[in-house]
């Protein structure tokens, strides 16, 4: 039962890379002639070191901020817990845009460490640039499933080693690491995978990867462009399968985790480590927000010379009620849709399961545009769906498809924590398996499940090229319209409705995966 | 499908017709023919600078018109993906290199000429496919704290001098760049216009990502200089108004000062002909125009329209043109050479 819905799913998260094999066909792409040509070697390794270089950074810096959120005494935790998915929600185009103008001659930046004597700033572009702003916005793919792993892990190991003893750095490094290793490698390989189909900021900062080259042919040579992005899609898969025979599964934890916030005592460094924390959000947050509310002030401030206003509010509230809704009901989707994947893979290492976390992960790695297309493809060659076709559910069965990859990791987590002495106790008790499932494996599940349900709720909310193609017309959400006003060059309605969007996924993020996970615990 | 580029001569503007000025306008359907109707367009420009024309339309028709927004290339993607079941009847675009795409791949169909001769025959598709809707001029954005003018180029080709090392900012992956190297290629042949790209490229000319990215680094001073569309500088300063930056228009009908047109289409499988050329006739009324001119900072194509506010009549700007079809169909080659050139960073 459990392998049907397996490969059902496998199938239809197939869906992108399938098209992208037709194209290829039908465009008589030679591939090993685009694989093996000098145009495609730079821009591969390009994106092949950026991911790596993105990934490793973002997987210490993820890593690092949910140990110190979830378990040390820093100071002002329950503000971290808000704010550390946060980044994730910057669509690249604006983030990148924001730090750009930020850290620019002239900019924003340069204006308030002038007095401090601070020369110029080093210019934000290029592999450093790309690095730079990439882990910035993609380190939450590793702090949410590490954060929603240590809440769930018995605290009694890491209790013993700090009696015994041992300094804050070295429990980390010796008891949490170790049991968070399955949720670090997953949340790294999500940073992978979105690194090298970002197109947003490479475009911005300038660094020659294969999304630039899969966007530069779209047009003119689809042969070449749909080549690059298979390959893109082979080398998702080669990663997937790689990570999958690399990491152990971590065992699963003896119990639940009745003991509540444990709390390290940070001693003396507690003031240092709050301030690092809070100067690492400084960047990662407060920064690019900076830089949206001076589009916005600056905007408002000098008088439009078409008499019109400098920013439009009317249709705002529209659209954040259309992204909110959108994404909580892609994110219910798909969690529940890759849950018999994530199942298969932390009870049985079967076949199916893993040749379907390829197929859903590597859905992932394809840049949006051809994701969308993709979609729009099967749709329209199918006589069954075609009534639906730019309608909301399939909308959101897109977004499901498109960000499916995000939930398989957390979810595999979430199983990977139910302890099965429960299961088969409960099992000779009598209970059947969906008393099991709702009584005993649901609420162990809980965290990591509201984890992957984060990730997709903050991808979602940030989503624009399957937005723009699949919508109804008229269905307008904050990325779209943020979208738009950069297009126009009208950064202050995109500062404005990219703060909206900043605190509507901050509110979010609180309400459905850090309140309720809490409730649950 | 092998095209073979067409080099047509440089065609000189004539003086565009003023005794057109406020003459009656006869393309714009009649009142109410088209009650009940629904044109669904996808545009590539944006809400802000077309909608109002649209609702426009909607009103003196009666027509309903559902439109999806999008950038141009991932429009006409869609609408080539969608095939004979896409629910567009109309396509515009802010380049010609995506119409062009689209007619390559035979998925527009030709308009009647009362529709097409609203603009001069520069201005649009020999095969009636597309009919160009407003122009932007291609120009030299410049930090006027950093460059006097005595310092500005008289040529496009000028700037491969070393004088000008790192001093110009170009956007190679922007679609009006291309189409302008396009152009040069029509105008000068291949060679010199690599020879040019490579001349940029050896100057170290640093990319951007577009346009409005480049406005932007020249107005805080990153780099002095830009090939830019004439607008943006406008819509910045228009946020603010005190930025230390400038249009230079090359002179004497240089080829660097060319319009680039954005066009319109109506898309093979329609469902409604009639009603999709109504709204593009429509687009090229005199007052929908007018519109464009001023809300847009764009040019009207239309003859006998008064230019932007604060900008010169077309014919003074730019005395070159090229035949758009040219720039339709020419992007393949156009992104061999850029590619070759080695400009891109």
């Amino acid at each position: 039962m459990l392998v049907v819905a397996a490969l059902v799913i496998g199938m239809v998260f197939a869906g992108p890379l399938a098209y992208v094999v037709i194209q290829n066909v039908r465009e008589g792409a030679d591939l090993a002639d685009i694989v093996w040509s000098e145009d495609t070697a730079g821009p591969l390794v390009r994106s092949l070191l950026l991911a790596s270089v993105v990934s490793l950074t973002s997987a210490l810096i993820g890593t690092v901020l949910a140990w110190t959120v979830v378990r040390t005494d820093i100071r002002g935790r329950s503000l971290w817990k808000v704010v550390a998915p946060l980044p994730l929600v910057f669509p690249s185009f604006v983030g990148a845009t924001a730090l750009i103008s930020g850290f620019a001659t002239g900019g924003l930046l340069e204006q308030l460490v002038e007095p401090l004597g601070v020369g110029s700033l080093p210019e934000l572009s290029g592999f450093r640039g790309a690095w730079f702003v990439l882990t910035l916005f993609t380190y939450p793919y590793v702090y949410l499933p590490v954060a929603a792993r240590l809440r769930h892990l018995p605290a009694a190991p890491e209790e013993s080693a700090r009696l015994l003893g041992r300094r804050p750095l070295q429990v980390f490094t010796s008891v949490v690491l170790p049991q968070s290793l399955t949720a670090i490698s997953a949340g790294a390989l999500l940073v992978f995978l979105y690194t090298i189909s970002d197109f947003g900021a490479v475009q911005l900062l300038r660094y020659d990867t294969l999304t630039r080259a899969i966007f530069a042919n779209q047009l003119a040579n689809r042969a070449t462009s749909f080549g690059l992005a298979l390959l893109l899609g082979i080398v998702a898969i080669v990663v997937v399968a790689g990570e999958r025979a690399l990491i152990r599964r971590d065992p699963p934890t003896s119990g639940r985790n009745r003991s509540r916030a444990l709390q390290i005592p940070l001693g003396p460094l507690r003031g240092p480590v709050t301030v690092a924390v809070g100067a690492f959000f400084l960047v990662a947050l407060v920064g690019p927000a900076a830089s949206l509310l001076h589009w916005l002030i600056r905007g408002l401030s000098s008088e439009r010379s078409r008499g019109a206003t400098a920013v439009d509010v009317d249709g705002l509230w529209s659209a954040v009620v259309n992204t909110v809704w959108v994404s909580i009901a892609a994110a219910v989707v798909t969690v529940a849709v890759v849950l018999p994947v994530a199942y298969l893979n932390a009870r049985y290492r079967s076949r199916t399961g893993t040749a379907a976390n390829a197929l859903v992960v590597s859905g992932f790695a394809l840049p949006g545009v051809v994701i969308g297309l993709a979609f729009v493809f099967w749709v329209l060659s199918t006589d069954l769906f075609v009534s639906f076709y730019q309608t909301l559910p399939l909308l959101v069965l897109a977004y499901v498809i498109h960000f499916g990859a995000q939930a398989t990791g957390a979810s595999g987590v979430a199983v990977g924590a139910i302890p099965p002495h429960l299961d088969d106790a409960a099992r000779t008790l009598g209970a059947g398996r969906l008393r099991r499932f709702t009584t005993i494996e649901l609420p162990i599940m809980a965290p990591g499940l509201g984890a992957a349900g984060g990730l997709v709720l903050l991808s979602v909310m940030k989503e624009l090229p399957a937005t723009l193609f699949l919508a109804p017309i008229g269905f307008d959400t904050l990325a779209t319209r943020i979208w738009s006003a950069m297009e126009t060059v009208s950064y202050a309605q995109a500062g404005l409705d990219s703060l909206v969007l900043l605190a509507v996924s901050g509110l979010l993020t609180w309400l459905l995966v850090i309140r309720a996970a809490e409730h649950l615990d | 499908m092998l095209k073979i580029m067409r080099v047509l001569p440089v065609l000189l503007v004539l003086t565009l017709a003023a005794a057109a000025c406020g003459g009656s306008d006869d393309s714009a359907p009649a009142t109410g023919t088209l009650e009940g109707k629904t044109v669904t367009v996808y545009s590539g420009r944006g809400e802000d600078l077309i909608a109002a024309v649209f609702e426009a339309f909607e009103t003196a028709t009666g027509a309903t018109v559902d439109v999806r927004y999008g950038g141009s290339d991932e429009m006409a993607l869609l609408i080539d993906t969608e095939g004979d079941r896409s629910p567009a009847d109309v396509f515009i675009s802010q380049s010609p290199g995506a119409v062009g795409f689209l007619d390559q791949n035979d998925r527009l169909t030709t308009m009647s000429d009362d529709v097409l001769q609203r603009v001069p025959d520069t201005y649009r598709a020999d095969d009636g496919t597309w009919v160009g809707l407003t122009g932007r001029v291609r120009v030299l954005v410049y930090n006027t704290d950093l460059v006097s003018v005595d310092e500005l180029p008289g040529s496009v080709l000028d700037l491969t001098d070393p004088a000008y090392a790192g001093k110009v900012g170009v956007a190679p992956s922007n679609g009006s760049f291309q189409d302008f190297v396009t152009a040069m290629r029509a105008d000068l042949g291949d060679d010199a216009t690599l020879e040019w790209l490579e001349g940029l490229a050896a100057n170290d000319s640093p990319n951007y990502a577009k346009n409005s990215a480049i406005v932007d680094a020249v107005s805080r001073g990153e780099v002095a200089m830009g090939l830019v569309n004439h607008y943006y500088l406008a819509e910045a300063l228009e946020e603010d108004p005190d930025l230390p930056a400038a249009n230079h228009v090359f002179p004497d009908g240089d080829l660097g000062s060319l319009l680039i047109v954005s066009a319109a289409g109506v898309v093979d499988s329609t469902d409604d002909r009639e009603a999709a050329e109504a709204l593009i006739a429509f687009l090229l009324s005199d007052d929908a125009q007018r519109m464009s001119a001023d809300a847009e900072y764009e040019y009207a194509l239309v003859p006998g329209i008064d230019p932007p506010a604060g900008l010169e009549p077309l014919e003074d700007l730019a005395a070159v043109q090229v035949d758009l079809d040219v720039l339709a169909d020419g992007l393949t080659g156009t992104l061999a050479l850029i590619e070759q050139s080695g400009i891109v960073e």
